[in-house]
């Protein structure tokens, strides 16, 4: 199957201005490749940092929990997974993984098919929970905006569900995501959902 | 999959997002340290354990889906046998997988600790084939060989008792 390419556009943070990037439908090696070489290293940096800093271990990123041996296995095994990247600048800024097996829970919905986003995941440098500057913006909104497309279009009607970061459970409740509370089967993780309704308002051109 | 929207329009989401943190999925959360801890001791053999299956699943040629039908178990408890060695297999899954590649499945239960090891020479021999064998795509000479000796020993009938 060949990689669609949508052109999209991102926010340089440092400038205000627009960064014009491709939104592809695909995890290719590329995008493993970078995820090793450029997002590892960056976010082993920001940890270093801290470390150097000071800052006690119990304020430091989720992401510093990590079993690099046993991500790095699991995302390559994204290969084979169905999901969406970002590439701006050169560089991979994104990564998602969706599941079309799922089905709904919200209860004006529950039991129809959706778009369920396994992995979302921004690259280190875009990510403003780091407490570094950030460089783009937009990329997990592009990434949402390709779940809810991709809903759409498999006649699901831009429904998706998704298992939340907890310093992300205010985004998905801002763009309308209805939150269905802490799934016990996944480590708490509180579970949104997008209702088809949603789904048009979020993909309507303005 | 093609989306066509204009270059405002994604301006205006990316604006929209500010300082917003979006991640989702287990794979981008990630679990603290203690909960791995449990489950160490066991690691060793579980390593040996993982990239026997790997190994012996592209020696055949198969997919992980392939090696899922054959062996009737399922495909995301392979991918996690395989990549994740804090990973408790199923009982059965251990039981299919020793009759699919024809090995002692007692010894395979042993190497997935699932049962305790009264073997030292297997635990010597896990480890020795864990350190032999690296994860890439195709078997390098050095990793059939690793394997076949391996194979040999899981494949006896009665383990050695080490007094």
């Amino acid at each position: 199957m060949m990689t669609e390419i949508s052109v999209i556009h991102l926010l340089d943070v440092a400038t205000g201005e627009g960064v014009e990037g491709e939104l592809r439908d695909a995890i290719e090696q590329a995008q493993l490749d970078d995820w090793q070489k450029e997002w590892q290293p960056a976010l082993l940096a920001v940890l270093q940092d801290l470390a150097r800093r000071g800052v006690p271990v119990d304020q430091w990123p989720q992401s510093w929990h990590w079993d690099w041996g046993k991500k790095t296995a699991r995302v390559q095994g994204l290969l084979a997974f169905r999901g969406f990247s970002v590439v701006a600048q050169g560089v991979t800024q994104g990564l998602s993984q969706v599941d079309l097996t799922k089905a709904a829970r919200e209860p004006s919905q529950a039991g129809k098919p959706l778009v369920y986003l396994d992995y979302v995941e921004v690259a280190p440098w875009n990510r403003p929970e780091l407490g570094r500057p950030t460089r783009l913006r937009g990329v997990g909104s592009a990434l949402l905006t390709a779940a809810v497309a991709l809903s759409d279009e498999e006649g699901f009607k831009g429904r998706i569900g998704l298992h939340s970061l907890p310093q992300a459970d205010a985004f998905y409740a801002k763009i309308g995501m209805t939150d269905l509370g802490q799934d016990a089967a996944y480590q708490n993780l509180r579970y949104f959902e997008m209702t088809a309704a949603r789904a048009q308002a979020f993909l309507e051109k303005e | 999959m093609k989306l066509e929207r204009s270059k405002d329009w994604w301006l205006n989401r990316a604006r929209r997002e500010g300082d917003a943190v979006i991640g989702a999925g287990l794979l981008a959360f990630d679990p603290a340290p203690e909960e791995r801890a449990a489950t160490a001791p066991a690691e060793d053999s579980r390593i040996a354990f993982g990239k026997f299956v790997n190994l012996m699943r592209r020696r055949r040629g198969l997919s992980m889906e392939q090696l899922a039908d054959a062996a009737e178990v399922d495909a995301s408890e392979l991918l996690v046998i395989e990549d994740d060695v804090h990973h408790r297999p199923e009982p059965r899954t251990v039981y299919r997988l020793a009759q699919t590649f024809e090995v002692s499945q007692m010894r395979l239960m042993q190497l997935a600790g699932l049962t305790a090891a009264n073997d030292a020479g297997l635990r010597q021999e896990a480890v020795r084939f864990a350190a032999r064998s690296e994860s890439v795509q195709k078997l390098t000479s050095e990793e059939s060989s690793a394997l076949e000796a391996f194979v040999a020993v899981l494949s006896e009938q009665e383990p050695k008792r080490v007094k």
